[in-house]
């Protein structure tokens, strides 16, 4: 909203600068975007929240003004002089849909000669950013701005049939506005019809035919009453935005309906000439029901923090147009104050604490009283993203953030964590992106490649965010959508770099997980692992993936070269890090290592053999290292792998002698004989 | 039984090391050298090995200021030694000397994305303050991300293209990404009773077209506190703590009134930053109807509830110009963080 300080001098004399008008409204809810020198007059242009339609037009801000400098206020009360035949006889309104029209008003003017508004009216707008067209619409648009209620003037001879009728639309039906384009209509739109078919939008845009012009004699002047809804379907729906849309979105003053219609006949009588018949053509009800709200006396302080004297409540109250009903007795009993029409925003005894705040200044709110102090701890979750994020930039990734809708094409990927249908939203995020994502792995191989071309080719990375997985239909959930938090990473190194790092992620959160082959289409097939956890009377639950990612994957990425990734359920983590660690005292005692060799087949996995050798070495077990592999067909056997084995065994309450090492040893020896069919080679 | 006096002890000490450092001071080549260090400093036989064995005779409680004196000699013949040896040896030690301006062996740092950097930040501070920080799910209902929050069914705000709409069947209650965290305070305010200090984080998402100021993708702090006798005063009062423990220093917070429909009164926060004063967020004291919707009781508590834009206060932080940068996950970009 632009305003001109000209204007608004009718209105209000503030004896100010502007610039202590801008800081004024500025600290009482009006924000300023600019001011700018037009000819003699100054633009200030202020940013008006949407529950404040009355300073959509200069009088609320006038009154802003009146009521923050202390100053009266002067609002014109128009009379025009009617005469000749009641404009009824001349035109018939009917409100076909009155949940999207309550009230309709038309005024009929004949014999006006329509021409140039005159110097000073041009100027005016001129300051507000309008340009001028004729003393007819140039009249409409200052009313408006005046006042904030949008009116329409119609050439009364290209009204066919004498009448007005207030519809909906019937879908699909044509209107060409004033812009010479023709629009399909919805039935949510609102149009006012003549006898024959829409001649404009209504509260948005007039119509080409029956637009004012020179030639123009006889004008309807409409004003009315039409329904955010509507109004907001047709101005965004056809993108037929105007200054009229914008006002009816917010709902305007339903009492300056009429008042507008008044000011707007008189001034259209004044600078074009012409004949006001009488009386206005009415149709509907206006919708009108002010509130009536009680201030308990106390209430200021509760909320605010401070006390404000009851004269000074009461003063800025009744500027702003409040009626005062019942003054209380400024102890126990309420006030009781009657709200303006303009102010459909005020009706509840918070919204009057807050306009006695915001006119008396928020900087009497104090900014340094004490805070309790209360124990704060991190949560579970935070904890987790925490942990897992320090191991991986500790091994030196970096952290992206990636979007969580995709593409289709990268939604494609099958998911670690469940096969059902990627969730699609409308619009989309950007172009092309509309799949809540699954899993962040094509997510990070993106990021990767964006890397590549920009010759960063080394990006190892990392992320923490959700996936979106849809539940089955009935599942007895909170939410129809699941959202894992996972931690997923890519990077330039081998199967079993990428492992090592979800290691020290397992590591830190205190989890034994089993590695166990996986087929996905995202990794090679033969070198990516599910990692599990199997926990004793719980199903085995799969917390993560990791592998070598497939050449498919990487070309649809744009990447080449050899990426390992992983991805891991987070929040199936969290839980783990909560457990309390307890000591266990390392050993005093030296510790005694051994090396075994074990030939077995080929198809035995490390991780049979290590778990035969755990099992039987027990307690002594400290620690246990697969030193080499190698194979050779002649000397091992074909399909046969040598696998050399370092024990390290320590007692923690004695000297572990020569004798007992010896007998561990032999003993997994013989067990991974036994259960793995290992070959002691000497 | 002592069997020396420590007078005699350290009397001694003392000759050894005059005459000690004498000879290692003027021995000129290594015959002389060595012909010194076997005399004084030799394992088996040499002078100081000798005193050191005094030691044991002196009485227990002469024993701790003997042995202080006895390492102080030690170290001032060790010194004189190393120092001959270095003389001796002349352009020998040179050759050993390495080009200290060569690299380390480089070990590979991570960062953490500065918008995470900058949500940890806030984080702590509000910790300190006693606020916990919560998390919900960003798929949401029209309950919590828009009815709760006081925004009725006419609300432009609920206008399918303001909002990222999930195309499930779901006529009576369609999802929607959040487009706002408000909707986790909505949830933790269901389930628990006052006191209440939470904030409130994570990602959210609106339909702006992808700028330099605007991505619709982006993250939200948002803070809540509902306590009996809850003031505006205490709303001013946490940012300003927040604000100096932030930006550092005294730094002042300036309200102006603004319209949020969750929040009554509603502001905006201004912050003095650099002599100027910067738009931080928005805040308010919780609307009564939003605590009446969580089944809260308006007259019997009150809260405040404030919301900061995080990639906008990061772009300040950090000089970033374009907050699509944040999004570019360029390694060149992130390891400067």
């Amino acid at each position: 909203m632009i305003i001109s300080t000209h204007w608004l001098a009718d209105y209000v004399q503030l004896q100010a600068p502007t610039d202590a008008l801008v800081e004024r409204l500025l600290m009482s809810g009006l924000n300023h975007e600019s001011t700018a020198t037009v000819g003699a007059d100054t633009a200030v242009e202020i940013e008006v929240t949407s529950n404040r339609p009355d300073c959509l037009g200069h009088i609320g801000v006038a009154r802003e003004a009146a009521v923050l400098f202390g100053r009266p206020l002067h609002i014109p009360d128009p009379r025009p002089l009617e005469g000749g035949r009641a404009a009824a006889e001349s035109v018939a309104v009917e409100i076909r849909s009155p949940d999207v029209c309550p009230f309709y008003s038309a005024r009929v003017i004949r014999g006006a000669k329509v021409g140039p508004s005159p110097a000073w009216l041009v100027e005016r707008l001129a300051t507000v950013g309008i340009e001028s067209v004729n003393n007819v619409v140039d009249v409409t648009n200052y009313v408006m701005l005046e006042c904030g209620q949008p009116l329409h003037a119609f050439d009364l001879a290209k009204i066919r049939g004498g009448r007005i009728v207030v519809r909906r639309a019937a879908a699909g039906e044509p209107f060409t506005a004033i812009n010479h384009k023709t629009y399909p209509l919805t039935e949510q739109m609102c149009v006012i019809a003549d006898a024959e078919g829409p001649i404009a939008l209504a509260g948005v845009m007039g119509g080409a035919e029956s637009e004012i012009g020179d030639a123009t004699t006889d004008i309807l002047l409409e004003s009315a009453q039409f329904a955010p809804l509507a109004v907001r379907a047709a101005a965004r729906g056809l993108v037929l935005a105007s200054p009229s849309s914008y006002r009816f979105e917010r709902t305007p003053d339903p009492a300056a309906v009429d008042w507008a219609s008044r000011r707007a006949a008189a001034m259209i009588v004044d600078l074009a000439g012409g004949t006001l018949e009488k009386a206005a053509v009415e149709a509907g009800t206006l919708a009108c029901a002010p509130a009536t709200i009680e201030l308990r006396p106390h209430r200021i302080r509760e909320v605010l923090g401070i006390d404000i004297a009851a004269d000074r409540q009461r003063a800025i109250l009744t500027g702003l147009g409040f009626a005062e009903l019942d003054p209380g007795d400024g102890v126990g009993k309420p006030s009781r104050w009657r709200a303006p029409t303009w102010r459909r925003d005020v009706w509840r005894e918070i919204d009057l604490v807050e306009e006695i705040a915001r006119i008396e200044g928020y900087d009497r709110v104090p900014e340094d009283w004490p805070i309790t102090a209360r124990p704060v701890e991190l949560s579970p979750r935070e904890q987790a993203i925490r942990a897992a994020s320090a191991v991986l930039v500790g091994a030196g990734l970096c952290e992206a953030m990636t979007r969580s809708v995709v593409s289709a094409a990268l939604e494609s990927t099958q998911s670690p964590w469940g096969d059902s249908a990627p969730l699609v939203i409308s619009p989309a995020l950007v172009r092309g992106a509309d799949r809540l994502r699954r899993t962040l792995l094509p997510s990070l191989l993106e990021a990767r490649a964006g890397n590549l071309s920009v010759g960063a080719p080394h990006a190892e990375l990392f992320e923490i965010a959700r996936g979106y997985i849809g539940r089955p239909a009935g599942t007895a959930a909170e939410s129809p959508v699941e959202e894992p938090l996972l931690v997923s990473l890519v990077t330039g190194g081998s199967f079993a770099a990428a492992k090592g790092l979800v290691e020290a992620v397992l590591a830190r959160f205190g989890v034994c997980a089993a590695f166990r082959p996986v087929d996905l289409d995202l990794f090679t097939r033969g070198r990516a692992a599910e990692i599990v956890v199997d926990q004793p009377g719980r199903a085995p639950e799969r917390i993560g993936v990791v592998g070598e990612c497939a050449a498919g994957a990487l070309a649809a990425a744009g990447l080449d070269k050899g990426v390992s990734a992983a991805e891991l359920r987070l929040d199936r983590l969290e839980s783990a890090l909560g457990i309390e660690r307890k000591l266990r005292r390392p050993s005093d005692f030296p510790a005694v290592e051994r090396d075994v060799n074990l030939v077995v087949d080929e198809s035995v996995p490390w991780g049979d053999l290590a778990a035969v050798v755990g099992q039987t070495a027990g307690d002594l077990l400290e620690h246990c290292r697969l030193v080499q592999v190698w194979k050779d067909a002649e000397r091992l056997g074909a399909d046969k792998k040598s696998m050399v084995v370092s024990l390290r065994l320590r007692s923690g309450s004695g000297t572990l002698s020569s004798e007992d090492a010896n007998r561990v040893v032999s003993d997994v020896v013989a067990a991974c004989g036994r259960k793995v069919g290992a070959v002691l080679r000497q | 039984m002592a069997t020396v006096s420590l007078e005699a002890f350290t009397a001694e000490l003392d000759r050894l090391r005059a005459d000690a450092t004498a000879a290692l001071d003027v021995a000129g080549d290594e015959a002389t050298l060595e012909q010194a260090r076997v005399e004084f400093v030799g394992a088996k036989s040499g002078r100081l090995k000798a005193i050191q064995k005094m030691l044991g005779g002196l009485a227990a409680e002469d024993r701790p200021a003997g042995g202080r004196h006895f390492n102080d000699a030690k170290q001032v013949i060790t010194a004189a030694l190393e120092a001959a040896q270095g003389r001796v040896a002349g352009t020998a030690a040179e050759t050993e000397a390495i080009d200290v301006t060569l690299p380390g062996d480089p070990i590979r740092l991570g960062h953490l994305h500065p918008i995470t950097q900058t949500i940890r930040r806030v984080q702590e501070i509000m910790g300190r303050l006693g606020f916990e920080s919560v998390d919900g799910p960003e798929v949401e209902d029209q309950w919590h991300n828009f009815e709760a929050l006081a925004i009725g069914a006419e609300h432009p705000a609920r206008d399918p293209l303001d909002n990222f709409y999930l195309s499930v069947a779901r006529a009576a209650d369609p999802l929607l990404l959040r487009s706002q965290t408000s909707t986790v305070q909505i949830r933790v305010m269901e389930k628990r009773k006052p006191p209440l200090r939470i904030v409130s984080l994570g990602r959210v998402y609106r339909p702006d077209t992808a700028d330099a100021t605007h991505y619709p993708m982006f993250h939200q702090v948002e803070g809540l506190l509902v306590e009996p006798g809850t003031t505006m005063a205490h709303l001013k009062s946490v940012l300003r703590l927040f604000a100096s423990s932030f930006l550092g220093g005294d730094v002042h917070v300036r309200f102006r009134p603004s319209f949020f429909p969750f929040t009554e009164p509603s502001v905006e926060v201004d912050m003095e930053w650099g002599g100027r004063w910067i738009e931080m967020g928005g805040a308010g004291m919780v609307d009564p109807a939003v605590l009446a919707a969580v089944g809260y009781d308006p007259d019997q508590v009150s809260g405040f509830a404030f919301g900061l834009g995080v990639e906008r206060i990061a772009a300040r932080r950090y000089g970033v110009a374009d907050i699509r940068d944040f999004y570019r996950n360029d390694v060149r970009f992130l390891r400067q963080f």
